[in-house]
């Protein structure tokens, strides 16, 4: 497991150079532009982009292969459904009847179970819109947190009003998971070392195994917070966001821009989907 | 009454504590959220609609917002879940989903209390959850053309969920799971965790539902699998937080403001 | 600025919820920049009185509290926990728990942030503090990368870059090794000396605290039984052993001396002490060596456990073990030491098949590990890891140590019989029907120990196991380990508390640089004191005054222990004397 550092990435970027803030605009009006799009056009254009930006800004190889293999088996598996069974949506979004669709495979009616069904083009088309937002979604998070350092991201989640409190949890998790990863770790070895068989259990035997192993993490976690708030007591922390912070978070005139632009992107998007119905589902069919 | 008398002169002490997110020691929500990202590493089943498999901490957000109370129990499975989409996307599925999930299983179960001045939080989450259903069926139904009884099927974890948080069903789990029997802190983790599992279901069926939109022959494939899905949530529910109520009343750590148990 | 930096006067104290005053009476005064040491049994109150310093307790623990504590003239409960933060910083015994931050100089800048130190402040301060411990440099690295030693540095610093006059530590190296709990006494002692700031310690570690403390404050049952420099405190073997607390080697040595008769005036309580103090003792006695050369002990038959040209990396390509080959018999009292890092622990795991060898072989009772399961195994060979905490899964004693029992195929009848003999031998039986994780962590330990006793394995091995423990505790449990041996149990012990090894292992294996260092007699190992310095352990302070002894007369001197080094002085004439 190689967490440590949140897989921040290496080297500098337009996007290391940005402060966090807008970045944040970026990750929400990214998500929801990729949200309301239907288009698979401008929805995959979205995720290359995204995918494009994430290979620009460093983020690393191994990170962006895992989400695209595990996609693998969802995207077949959301091409094979909305392929054979989105006849409906189909129709409602584009008018098209179930007769005018364009069928790629189609099984001859006396076939059993199967008999009649079709995986259609539309249908493929709505799937890879699918798969375009749940690409752009996942990764634009990434391209937005992992070109952050964390010191940047909690005074940045501060400067846009986020209380101090949360920011603190959320760079004291970064710091304690791994410690109750390992602990975990330890605990699952610890089971085995008692003679536990772990191999060949049943599903309901393994259900209980695996509660038993958050038990004592919890328990043994909780009881080592309080020495944890003794700590955070010591040091004169009371949790408020009237503190002096080591680390800086300016808007530069490149932050100016970049919120600037994602402003008038999530405004044309919005425009372009209400009033000429750019992004909806229809476009990609028109001939 | 001490046994000797101090020779000193007795002071008063005013408690301070610690700095606190709506009661629960900051220090708790820390190594809460830090239990569930360390869980969101440990896969523990396959979810077949969203293409994933949801991680072990899934079973503990419920318990988490008894611990902690609604708001910071929200905060420490909202913050773990979003640390765990980084460090082990292959449980995270997508992100939005994953973080509200675990954030309303966390606060629906912390508003579950038969006592103190929130009593009336269960309203405005109540009409939440019902248009969070209407949104979702509605979607089916009316764009998607899904029949009412698969969406009544298919939907059945989501607004059994609802109807047995509406009713006064959760004071009753709230007092099961102060009490001093265990059996009694048993079933209330276990109807505990089904609404709280299954509220959270709602919303994370909803916000993916809008970019999935899957026909009805999915709705009826379905129909067998989520419940299936929600009772291992509620068995592993009952199983960690017997052995977690029980450990936290012998150790007699100090519970944090609007904790239920 | 007065004189004095704290004062106690008439201070008792009651935790919530109870009726028994955790301190009674306490009446102190520590002068600026003395460097005070607190020692005591576990439970004497210690830890209660470090925490009095900043206000902790009673502020955030609430309950009774008598008298009046000031510190820095602030009278701490009438100020605020943060305004006495600026004067008093806090290390506690965990190097993991005082950590929050994600890097080096981020976690020095968060106490400064919380006083809202302005910022080029906090970047001035920064380095300067990181200097005084010994981590300039690191202020990029990740707490994770550090080590134990390092990490209690970071936290010194931590609590330094708000330049408190007062630094309260409270069992600082109990869970570091020898290295870093050198690097730790020599930080606070430079801080102290360069710096002038005032040190109270609270910790076990009778050598250090002989060498480095001004003054020594004897805690018991919460009340200050007594106090003065170390020489005069830790003379007083009988009622500190009463106690059960841990006194030099050196002094041990010396009283043991005198009870034989010898003339020793004063007690030394440093090594320095000791060496002067032998001289004039060996100018009229012959230190006699011990009867027989020490035979190396070997047992007859096939070995229990064999590894042969052990080599394992991991996956990041870290080599962790090179070229390593020893056979450990049944009836063997193995210990095995060596540095964090130095492999001790990987070495252990492939004989319980949690890894596997990338090179080499290791075989349990003849068959090879990979062939067999860590659960199967774990019936040959019972693992007690370190941290009691993570190997506690139940919710009654009881119910813990017949956890593993009922995956055995066992009648109820003899799972209770194995139970109840394993609580009895434990001590455990009035706490059978209690939730492990509310005994303090002493008992839990042994909680653990009893859990693994009750499966009855052929061979113990015991990770770490007196860490955290007091005298008595490490003693309770390592006397178990004789008992189990004297049973014909094979015991492993992984420590590097060599002081505490002298009366029960019998062979030494020393690992360093990944490799095995030396496999020899306990009695040989313990006097190789370059060997040791290779893993950056020292031998107990018996041994080097046993080495000084030979060095300075030419006689072998191959001693462990204080009563034995004692027993080989005799009171005969030197030659040429009458």
């Amino acid at each position: 497991m190689n967490a440590i550092a949140l897989q921040t990435v290496d080297r500098r970027s337009v996007f290391t150079r940005l402060d966090f803030r807008p970045k944040l605009f970026m990750m929400f009006t990214i998500t929801m532009v990729a949200f309301i799009w239907e288009d698979p056009r401008l929805g995959g254009g979205l995720a290359l982009a995204v995918l494009l930006s994430c290979l620009a800004a460093g983020i690393r190889a191994g990170y962006i292969r895992t989400v695209l293999a595990l996609m693998l088996p969802f995207s077949a598996l959301v091409i094979l459904t909305q392929g054979f069974f989105s006849t409906t949506l189909i129709t409602t979004l584009t008018g098209r009847q179930p007769d005018d669709f364009r069928m790629l495979i189609a099984f001859p009616s006396t076939w059993p179970l199967v008999g009649g069904a079709g995986l259609s083009w539309e249908g493929v088309l709505y799937a890879l819109n699918i798969v375009a937002k749940s690409l752009t979604m996942t990764l634009v998070i990434a391209l937005g947190v992992f070109t952050t350092d964390i010191d940047a991201m909690v005074v940045g989640l501060v400067k846009a009003r986020v209380p101090y409190k949360i920011a603190f949890v959320f760079s004291a998790t970064l710091r304690f998971f791994p410690l109750l990863f390992a602990k975990a770790q330890a605990i699952i070895e610890a089971q085995r070392l008692r003679g536990l068989a772990l191999e060949g259990m049943g599903l309901l035997r393994r259900l209980r195994i695996y509660a038993r192993i958050v038990v004592p993490l919890i328990l043994s976690s909780l009881i080592d917070s309080q020495m944890l708030d003794v700590v955070l007591q010591s040091r004169a922390f009371n949790g408020s966001s009237d503190r002096t912070y080591l680390h800086r978070s300016r808007l530069k005139a490149a932050d100016w821009i970049a919120i600037g632009l994602t402003g008038l992107f999530l405004a044309a998007a919005a425009i372009g989907y209400a009033v000429f119905g750019i992004g909806r589902f229809g476009g990609v069919l028109r001939p | 009454m001490l046994s000797d008398s101090p020779s000193g002169q007795e002071r008063t002490v005013t408690y301070v504590g610690g700095a606190t997110i709506d009661g629960a020691p900051i220090a708790y929500v820390v190594v809460l959220a830090a239990v569930c990202t360390a869980l969101a590493f440990i896969p523990f089943s396959v979810i077949v609609a969203l293409g994933g498999s949801f991680p072990l901490s899934q079973a503990i957000f419920p318990l988490v917002g008894w611990i902690l109370g609604p708001v910071a129990g929200a905060v420490a499975s909202g913050i773990g879940a979003l640390v765990g989409v980084f460090v082990a996307p292959h449980t995270a599925g997508i992100p939005v989903v994953r973080v509200a999930g675990a954030m309303v299983a966390s606060f629906v179960a912390g508003t579950m209390r038969h006592q103190g001045q929130r009593g009336w939080w269960w309203l405005p989450t109540t009409v939440a959850g019902l248009v969070s259903l209407a949104l979702f069926g509605g979607r089916a139904m009316v764009q998607n053309g899904v029949s009412l009884w698969a969406v009544a099927a298919g939907a059945f974890v989501d607004w059994s969920a609802l109807l047995l948080y509406a009713l006064p069903t959760r004071r009753v789990i709230s007092k099961w799971l102060a009490g001093p029997s265990l059996g009694a802190v048993a079933a209330g983790l276990g109807l505990g965790t089904w609404i709280a599992a299954g509220m959270a279901h709602l919303v994370q069926s909803t916000i993916a539902y809008f970019i999935y939109n899957w026909a009805e022959d999915v709705w009826v494939m379905l129909i067998p699998v989520i419940p299936v899905e929600n009772l291992l949530r509620c068995v592993v529910g009952v199983i960690v937080g017997t052995g977690v109520i029980t450990g936290l009343r012998a150790i007699g750590l100090a519970e944090a403001r609007e904790a239920v148990i | 600025m007065p004189q004095t930096i704290a004062t106690f006067s008439n201070v008792s104290y009651v935790y919530p919820r109870s009726d028994t005053p955790a301190l009674r009476d306490i009446s102190l005064e520590i002068p600026k920049g003395e460097f005070l040491g607190l020692i005591g049994p576990n439970g004497a109150g210690k830890t209660t009185l470090s925490l009095m310093f900043n206000g902790i307790v009673p502020q955030f623990y609430g309950g009774r509290f008598f008298g009046a504590v000031t510190v820095a003239g602030l009278d701490t409960l009438e100020h605020p926990i943060s305004s006495l933060a600026r004067h008093v910083g806090i290390v506690l015994e965990n190097p993991e728990t005082q950590i929050t931050a994600t890097s080096v100089e981020n976690e020095v800048a968060f106490g400064l942030e919380n006083l809202k130190v302005p910022r080029d402040e906090i970047r001035a301060r920064i380095p300067r503090v990181l200097e005084a411990v010994r981590l300039e440099g690191m202020e990029r690295r990740h707490p994770q990368e550090l080590s134990g030693g390092q990490k209690q540095r970071l936290a010194i610093a931590a609590v330094l870059a708000a330049r408190p006059s007062l630094l309260v530590l409270d069992e600082p190296t109990s869970q570091l090794d020898p290295v870093g709990a050198r690097e730790v006494f020599d930080t606070i002692l430079e801080l102290n000396h360069t710096l002038g700031i005032t040190i109270v310690i609270a910790s076990h570690a009778a050598e250090e605290l002989a060498e480095c403390a001004d003054r020594l404050l004897l805690l018991a049952a919460g009340e200050i039984v007594d106090e003065g420099p170390p020489d005069e405190v830790y003379a007083q073997v009988e009622r500190l052993e009463e106690l059960h607390i841990r006194l030099p080697d050196i002094t041990r040595t010396f009283y043991f001396l005198r009870r034989r008769g010898f003339s020793v005036p004063e007690l030394p309580v440093t090594l320095t002490q000791g060496l002067a103090a032998i001289r004039p003792l060996m100018t009229r006695c012959d230190p006699t060596p011990p009867e027989a050369n020490p035979a190396t002990v070997r047992r007859d038959g096939d070995p229990l456990i064999s590894v042969t040209h052990l080599s394992h990396t991991y996956p990041n390509g870290t080599q962790a073990l090179c070229d390593i080959s020893l056979d450990i018999h049944r009836g063997e009292y193995v210990l095995i030491t060596g540095q964090n890092g130095a492999g001790k622990s990987t070495l252990v795991r492939h004989f319980l098949r949690l890894l596997l060898p990338t090179a080499g072989e290791v075989t349990v009772d003849g068959e090879a590990t990979p062939d067999l399961t860590t659960s199967a195994l774990a019936r040959c060979i019972g693992y007690v890891a370190q941290n009691p905490d993570v190997q506690i899964f139940s919710s009654t004693v009881e119910k813990e140590v017949t956890f593993a029992l009922h995956h055995l195929g066992l009648s109820s009848d003899k799972i209770q019989t194995r139970c109840q003999e394993s609580l009895a031998a434990m001590g455990l039986l009035a706490v059978a029907d209690r939730h492990p994780l509310s005994l303090p962590r002493g008992e839990r330990a042994r909680v653990v120990i009893a859990a693994i006793l009750a499966l009855e394995p052929e061979a113990v091995i015991l990770d770490e196991p007196t860490t955290g423990q007091d005298e008595q505790g490490a003693r309770l449990i390592l006397d178990l380990t004789k008992q189990l041996h004297s049973a014909g149990k094979t015991v492993i012990v992984i420590t590097h508390h060599l002081h505490l090894m002298a009366d029960y292992a019998e062979r030494v294996v020393v690992m360093g640089e990944r490799t095995l260092l030396r496999d020899a007699p306990i009695r040989v190992a313990f006097h190789e004191p370059n060997l040791l310095a290779k893993t950056y352990l020292a031998p107990p302070q018996a041994v080097r005054l046993a080495q000084a002894i030979a060095h300075e007369t030419g006689v072998a001197m191959p001693f462990l222990t204080p009563m034995e080094l004692a027993r080989a002085f005799t009171k005969g004439t030197a030659a040429g004397n009458s």
